[in-house]
């Protein structure tokens, strides 16, 4: 006979540790405007809401933004929430507001292109708003579950927005590859978070932290070799609960590490393996190119301009926050993936027509100076990784939209399902503006210096030849000029094509217009005012690393 | 959990085998039923870990509806196997060469790491002691995942349902199609056809 427990665990959730109203936002408007649309066109079939849904959702993310800026006092109070698997510091603070102001962009960008696709139902808009929650989550999430369970949401979403158009084979082909692949790394994920909880017997990051960083610096134990306890982990956990820790630990005599890091290893390179398959770097990178060609225009601009920064915050907050003090072991990886990826992206470029390809090589060269950045993983450098991605965003922001909203006039109603560059041949004489724009992106993909693209690239390089790694720092310079030729031949092509009759194309609203020309002008504005963008970053390494994030104040 | 070193032992080394059988059957269908025994032996492992309520899921989610689900799928679809030995030779070399380079570091770590060689550990059959205060369960498996996933894994809850959310709609979206030419089956014919059972 035994009397259940009727009592019930305390809640660790109060409301002064909510730190997710954002997240908590987004996800109930996402469920209310999936019943009222349902509710609408339950009877009226064929009803066309694509337009004016995707400026509410546009408008749902410009709140978002909203309560993050809001909460500013909240969000980067430098603590732990939810049983410290919300992390809130400035990275994430930085990272959710960039995503959300992005993204409505995006939802904005795309709205008057949705119906030349063919992508009129309103589940494609609201999965690329839940795909976005995912994102969110991932940024802020601080143990492996969140993590994973964060990936997952952002990446199943990933899939259905590849295979939406269910009437092209290409798009079908290309989600069915994305999802395989997706599968595959989700696994190995999976497999890596098990190794590290087989060592350390925890998941949460501020655990990896305490066990594996703290000691490396000026801490030994107290007690001799052969009376170490085999769960040592395990004891330095509850001496932490207990702050018991001055019996254990004692100041290290050559500050050499502690523990063998050889089983961290092998976890941790499993779960590198699955993000770097995510952000599609060099020797992984062969699922982007099929299908970011095969997928619909609008889906392959998510992937490749929104997608790609939260994966980076898991990854700087895995490798520089939790596990950098066996970084001696790995970090020269992700410069020589870095290095390949630059080479491939570089290389494939050269003899390609198709856009979509030629963006998507474009992204695995950017994806490459990032890596380089995170494999030097001085502060400067990291700092740098995340200056670099946002100007990746809004450049990618930029390419993408205006690829997505040329519109060819032609007689028939044969719309190709992807654009090749002969078809933004003379793009000068029919709309000299755009071609302006379309331009001066390019240069400053390129690198070419009054542009913004020019600072980050600049800054990666320095970072990485302030640790020395001479080498690197040629090639990578060397094949960024061989990029180059590819960004210079689409404005070749844009501009001085030898053909005597270019093409006609629809012309673009005004809401667009404005929004294109807003990004572009701060692609020029930034180079000369780069102050501005330290205010996103200049704080993101603030709580890492440092013995402070240690003795915090816990939330809840 | 000792007592049943010896079980532990023949079920791992099942799971094992069935595991490499999965990959190395020729068939879809037989290595199929080689996953659905992969399936059963865990749940029986978790059973010896005394984790009830979770082999019991195993055995009703995989087996009952995911690996059924499976093998009708397979069973449906049209095999073409002629090529598939060809394949096997082919990759053979090479996957046995990242199988080698991926498994020696895993195996050495773990003889390194988790190597406990007591006397306790070492004997075959254990002379293990009872605690007696194990046996007085104050509650039970479900109750626990109960208390845990609502209060410290609440949020982890709430990102599960949301990933429910987001395959629902997807699955909705891609498979169902307005158009003409897909056969639907009309209420009214499937209702009027006369029984030929009897």
């Amino acid at each position: 006979m035994h009397t259940p427990i009727t009592e019930g665990l305390t809640s660790v959730i109060l409301l002064q540790s909510f730190t997710v109203f954002p997240e908590y936002f987004i996800s109930i408007s996402a469920i209310y405007v999936l019943i009222v649309i349902v509710i609408i066109t339950y009877n009226v079939y064929g009803l066309l809401l694509h337009k004016a849904l995707s400026e509410c959702l546009a408008l749902i993310l410009l709140m978002a933004c909203y309560l993050i800026f809001n909460d500013y006092d909240v969000l980067v109070s430098n603590t732990l929430s939810f049983h410290h698997s919300i992390i809130n510091d400035y990275l994430t603070y930085s990272s959710k507001f960039l995503i959300c102001l992005f993204t409505a962009f995006y939802f904005v960008l795309i709205s008057s292109s949705l119906k030349e696709q063919k992508l009129t139902s309103f589940e494609y808009l609201l999965i690329i708003l839940l795909s976005t929650l995912g994102l969110l989550l991932m940024c802020s999430s601080g143990d492996l579950l969140t993590a994973y369970l964060s990936i997952e949401l952002s990446s199943l979403a990933l899939y259905i927005l590849a295979a939406f158009r269910k009437t092209s084979t290409y798009s079908i082909e290309s989600g069915l590859k994305y999802f395989i692949t997706g599968a595959v790394s989700s696994g190995f994920f999976l497999l890596g978070s098990s190794f590290l909880y087989l060592n350390s017997g925890s998941i949460y990051f501020d655990d990896f932290i305490t066990l594996f960083e703290r000691n490396k610096w000026s801490y030994y134990p107290n007690v001799p070799e052969e009376d170490m306890d085999p769960h040592f982990h395990l004891m330095i956990l509850i001496y932490k609960h207990f702050h018991l820790e001055h019996l254990i630990w004692k100041p290290w005599p050559d500050g050499s590490p502690l523990i063998d890091y050889s089983f961290i290893e092998i976890g941790l390179a499993f779960i590198y393996f699955s993000l770097l398959i995510k952000i599609a770097c060099a020797p992984f990178h062969l699922w982007s190119l099929d299908v970011y060609e095969g997928s619909p225009t609008s889906s392959s601009f998510f992937f490749a301009a929104i997608t790609k920064l939260s994966i980076f915050v898991l990854l700087i907050r895995l490798a520089h926050t939790c596990f950098v003090a066996s970084s001696s072991n790995w970090h020269l990886y992700f410069i020589i993936i870095g290095v390949l990826s630059i080479f491939v992206g570089s290389f494939g470029g050269l003899k390609q027509r198709k856009v979509k390809t030629l963006l998507a090589y474009s992204s695995i060269t950017n994806m490459g100076y990032a890596l380089v950045a995170l494999g030097t993983l001085t502060n400067t450098a990291i700092q740098m990784l995340f200056f670099h991605l946002i100007i990746y965003m809004i450049s990618g922001l930029c390419t993408w939209s205006i690829i997505l909203l040329l519109r060819l006039k032609t007689k028939k109603n044969d719309n190709k399902y992807s654009k090749e560059l002969g078809d933004i041949a003379l793009l000068r004489k029919s709309n000299p503006a755009l071609a302006f724009a379309f331009s001066l992106t390019m240069f400053s993909i390129a690198g070419i210096p009054p542009l913004i693209g020019f600072l980050p690239k600049m800054f990666i390089f320095l970072s990485a030849l302030m640790m020395g790694y001479y080498m690197v720092i040629v090639a990578s310079a060397v094949l960024s000029v061989i990029a180059t030729f590819y960004y210079i031949r689409i404005i070749k092509v844009v501009y001085f094509e030898n053909l005597l009759v270019g093409k006609l194309y629809y012309p673009i609203n005004s809401n667009n217009t404005l929004l294109i020309s807003g990004l572009i002008f701060s692609l020029i504005f930034l180079f000369f005012n780069p102050t501005l963008m330290q205010l996103l970053f200049f704080d993101i390494l603030q709580t890492p690393s440092t013995v402070s994030f240690y003795c915090l104040t816990k939330l809840g | 959990m000792l007592t049943s070193n010896s079980l532990f032992i023949f079920f791992s080394y099942a799971l094992v085998f069935s595991s490499i059988m999965v990959i190395v059957a020729q068939h879809p269908v037989f290595s199929l039923l080689f996953l659905v025994s992969c399936f059963i032996f865990s749940s029986f492992l978790l059973f010896l870990l005394e984790c009830e309520f979770l082999a019991f899921l195993f055995i009703v989610v995989y087996v009952g509806a995911i690996a059924i689900l499976f093998l009708f799928a397979i069973m449906m679809l049209e095999s073409k196997l002629s090529n598939l030995s060809k394949n096997t030779i082919k990759y053979f070399p090479i996957g046995v060469l990242f199988s080698i380079v991926l498994l020696l570091p895993i195996l050495n770590v773990v003889n390194t790491f988790f190597i406990d060689s007591s006397a306790i550990s070492d004997s075959f059959y254990v002379n293990n002691y009872q605690n007696w205060y194990d046996l007085i369960d104050s509650t039970n498996d479900v109750n626990v995942y109960g208390q845990i996933l609502y209060s410290y894994f609440a949020l982890q809850l709430l990102i599960a349902g949301l990933i429910l959310l987001v395959v629902l709609i997807g699955v909705v979206s891609l498979t169902n199609s307005y158009e003409k030419e897909t056969k639907q089956q009309s209420t009214f014919r499937q209702l009027s056809r006369t029984v030929k059972i009897f």
